[in-house]
């Protein structure tokens, strides 16, 4: 029996650089398929040409065994393929409802009618989305939500989804991936993306480990491990790089100066009176479910967002208290907020490198009537490129065309260029490969070593446990605990978070 | 002054209710709750070390730690004791002045002008260092003190150095109820308690007092000098936002003060849960009758160890659902850490090689 979809000998190229080479994938019906590697691999590029967004430069594709050459991605969806991708592509402007049967309305629509029917399948799912909140006003983890739930509304036989759990809450993850099983056991076939090894261990029944392009290893997800995974997908051993190891058994820093005190700040419901501080030269690493305010209270600390106006509390740094409207003054005083949604918020993705850079520098030194100096663009590119290996042609290379890896480590090149004596970072490893998040990894602990006073948000446990001198953890818009690296563990901080 | 109504409004700078996260070096734990108990006694206070033994006052009495037998009574209740290391004693009474205490037993006073008050008392080399918390009040009259000056009112406070037979010099004034200090390295460390701050003073006065630990989380107290650190640091009372925003509040402590029992005041307190009367035990934090430790309480156990730099390194806690408060005093001596609880009616010891760093 011939496999749902085959690919033979696939081959994609960009101005005569190969994003795919000679790559032959198999999916089988009602298969989950995990497809991993690191960023820059293929994988996006191979999701995108079965969803018709890429054509091929040549091989085949066969659905059902029969060959099959897809346009635009209308024809794929047609021919029962959807994709959900890791950039969202909702209409901000709709509701929840609208964006779900986006493409599928009758001539007449009666909105209470779509509310209905979009609440009913939400609650199918287990997505506990308003359906007739807008999507402009959501969360990532609820725009996440209604993607999927757009994608399996539209009844496909194969649904690819592109990093689906990367800002989920444990919880939605279950149910995501309870969501996913039910669907196989219906006949759906499944592609996912996935960084966290874990995910695609537990979860698929293949994994195919595609590494620069080309096809590396595909084989059932019982007989893998994930040293073997990730040996497939970076040539090289990174396990223990990454998170093997344990929080306890390594050294921890000792605790400098007290840079930042945060006292009874508060902004709204989403931050309720939380205190906290950072010292130099050490990790703080800051857990806690979406929701718990950890973003917005860094935020409010880098001048992103204000804090109640009313006794919203004080931020003292070096013992000075502060209050930033806009984040140029926090920059000039030396915090950077290293931002979660770097595609959002991040950089100017057609720009080059040595652009964005430099209008990072611009913001600590420069003032309305400053020239923008090329060779000094070009020296500072080359400077950051070097220093945390930015893999690109060169420094006038645009953004858009870099790895998501790589992007990740031009948003905190450009944070750096910025001098700080404290340097937050927020999920500074989503959606980066396990290559790319070993190498952030040695750059955040090497700040911390450098003395300068590091704040690492993170959804992800083993990296917070990994990384962090001192672990706080957020719940309800405040920190309610705080543990030594050494005393830390999983159970320990998770029931700090929940309960 | 339009500045400070718009700030006072809105509740920022000076006029921001807001207390400092005991964090870090200061995160909570039970190590006052679990120390064994050296000796109970009604409010034992100033711990000193004379000749190898290591001696409290409680009340009137000056009493040993080991048997607690009384080694000398005065008066007064004692507000405050140093020991030189020829042996005098130098006691601090209670709305009286300092007297000096021979190793044979003959007793001289210094003037009251300059040692009224005495709230710490520290001897570097032959000359004794006066903390004088207020030029107002009585040392038993802190918290009508701390009520009086209010967040921001300039305090009455002075540290005077004696020289033994010299003439007395005042070296820092207008402090804010400095309750202990230590010399160290030639200079002298003041806690300033309503200030929440450590002071540097240069004895000779050639240098202005310089603040080397301050925006505290509580009322810092007697300092005593660490084996292998630079000071440990006792703190009586947490700082809370309910009396943060009472010290802004003058007419209300004005009306609190005129109308009110001190012991039922909100102001800070060494010891709290004795009587139903006392406002908001535990910030009403009593839950199935049992007060969360975390709950913003009026009193408080804390102890600190400073390094060099004065940066906390570790602290020992008693929080708000513990009963060891109002610690006032401490003293390391032979490999063991002693802490007078004035609040709690106890001195309780700990080895201090278990004490390791947060």
């Amino acid at each position: 029996m011939s496999p749902l979809l085959e690919m033979r000998s696939i081959t994609k190229e960009y101005r005569g650089v190969a994003a795919v080479e000679d790559v032959s994938f198999a999916l089988e019906t009602g298969e989950i398929h995990a497809l991993v590697g690191e960023n820059g691999a293929g994988k996006s590029t191979l999701t995108k040409i079965i969803a018709g967004a890429v054509t091929p430069t040549s091989g085949t594709m066969l659905l059902d065994g029969k060959p099959i050459v897809f346009a635009v991605p209308k024809d794929a969806l047609h021919a029962g393929i959807a994709m959900v991708y890791q950039e969202n592509s909702l209409v901000p402007a709709l509701t929840v409802a609208q964006n779900i049967f986006l493409g599928r309305e009758r001539f007449f629509n009666r909105m209470r009618g779509i509310n209905i029917a979009a609440q009913q399948f939400l609650q199918s799912l287990n997505f506990g989305v308003d359906p007739t909140a807008s999507v402009g006003s959501l969360g990532a983890a609820q725009r996440q939500m209604v993607e999927i739930a757009r994608a399996v509304r539209q009844q496909a036989r194969i649904i690819i989804f592109d990093e689906p759990t990367a800002s989920l809450t444990p919880e939605e993850k279950f149910h995501f991936f309870g969501l996913m099983k039910r669907l196989k056991q219906s006949g759906v076939s499944i592609i996912f993306i996935s960084h966290a090894l874990e995910e695609a261990l537990q979860n698929a029944d293949r994994i195919t480990v595609l590494r620069d392009g080309k096809h590396v290893l595909t084989d059932a997800a019982a007989k893998l491990d994930r040293t073997a995974v990730i040996r497939a997908m970076v040539g090289r051993n990174l396990s223990g790089e990454i998170y093997g190891v344990h929080a306890g058994s390594r050294a921890v820093r000792a605790r400098g100066r007290k840079v930042l005190s945060v006292q009874n700040l508060s902004m709204g419901s989403l931050v309720r009176n939380t205190s906290f501080s950072v010292f130099a030269g050490q990790v703080t690493g800051m857990f806690g479910l979406i929701g718990s305010g950890r973003t917005e209270t860094a935020k409010i600390i880098a001048g992103v967002l204000k804090r109640d106006m009313l006794h919203g509390g004080e931020v003292k740094l070096d013992g000075r208290p502060v209050r930033y409207r806009v984040p140029q003054p926090a920059v000039r005083d030396g915090i950077v907020y290293v931002t979660e949604d770097r595609k959002l918020e991040g950089f100017f993705e057609t720009m080059s490198i040595g652009g964005n850079l430099n209008v990072s520098a611009m913001a600590t030194k420069g003032g309305i009537f400053t020239l923008v100096n090329l060779a000094e663009m070009r020296r500072l590119a080359k400077k950051w490129i070097d220093a945390i290996k930015i893999r690109a042609i060169n420094g006038d290379a645009r953004v858009i065309e870099l790895s998501g890896g790589n992007q990740q480590k031009l948003v905190i090149a450009k944070s750096l260029v910025q001098t700080p004596k404290l340097i937050i970072f927020d999920e500074p490893t989503r959606g980066v490969d396990v290559g790319a998040i070993a190498e952030i990894h040695q750059f955040i602990n090497r700040l911390a070593d450098e003395g300068l006073a590091v704040v690492v948000i993170s959804s992800y446990l083993p990296e917070i446990m990994n990384l962090s001198d001192r672990i706080l953890v957020t719940r309800q818009g405040r920190v309610v605990e705080e543990f030594t690296a050494r005393e830390a563990t999983e159970e320990r901080i998770m029931y700090a978070a929940v309960h | 002054m339009l500045r400070g109504m718009i700030d006072r409004f809105v509740g920022r700078g000076d006029a921001a209710v807001t207390v400092p996260p005991m964090d870090g070096a200061l995160r909570p734990n039970q190590k006052l709750e679990e120390a064994h108990v050296a000796i109970e006694a009604g409010a034992p206070d100033n711990l000193v070390l004379r000749r190898g033994d290591v001696l409290f006052s409680s009340g009137r009495d000056l009493r040993r730690l080991d048997t607690g037998a009384v080694v000398r009574n005065f008066d007064r209740p004692i507000a405050c004791v140093a020991a030189a290391a020829d042996g005098r004693l130098a006691v601090g009474l209670t709305g009286a002045e300092v007297v000096i205490v021979d190793p044979d037993g003959m007793v001289a006073s210094l003037p009251i002008a300059h040692t009224g008050c005495a709230t710490a008392l520290a001897f570097l080399g032959d000359a004794l260092i006066v903390c004088r918390g207020s030029a107002r009040y009585a040392a038993d009259q802190w918290k009508r003190d701390l009520m009086e000056t209010g967040a921001g009112g300039p305090g009455t406070g002075s540290v005077v150095l004696m020289p033994r037979g010299g003439a007395p010099r005042v070296i820092a004034d207008q402090l804010r109820w400095p309750f202990g200090a230590l010399a160290v390295n030639g200079h002298i460390v003041v806690s300033e308690s309503w200030a929440h701050r450590l002071l540097l003073l240069d004895p000779h006065g050639s240098s202005p007092p310089r603040p080397v630990l301050f925006d505290l989380p509580g009322y810092p107290a007697r300092l005593a000098a660490a084996s292998d650190g630079a000071a440990w640091l006792t703190v009586f009372a947490p700082r809370s936002q309910l009396i943060e925003f009472v010290l802004r509040e003058d007419g209300y402590r004005r009306r609190m003060m005129s109308e009110i029992d001190p012991d039922y005041w909100i102001a800070p307190a060494l010891a709290n849960g004795r009587s139903f009367l006392e406002p908001i035990q535990g910030g009403a934090l009593k839950q199935m009758g049992v007060l969360k430790p975390w709950a913003p309480s009026r009193s408080y156990g804390l102890i600190i160890k400073l390094d060099d730099d004065f940066e906390p390194t570790l602290s020992l806690h008693s929080r708000a659902d513990g009963s060891r408060h109002g610690t006032t005093s401490v003293l390391e001596h032979s490999a063991t850490l002693f802490v007078a609880s004035k609040g709690g009616d106890v001195v309780v010891a700990m080895p201090v090689e278990q004490l390791s760093e947060q």
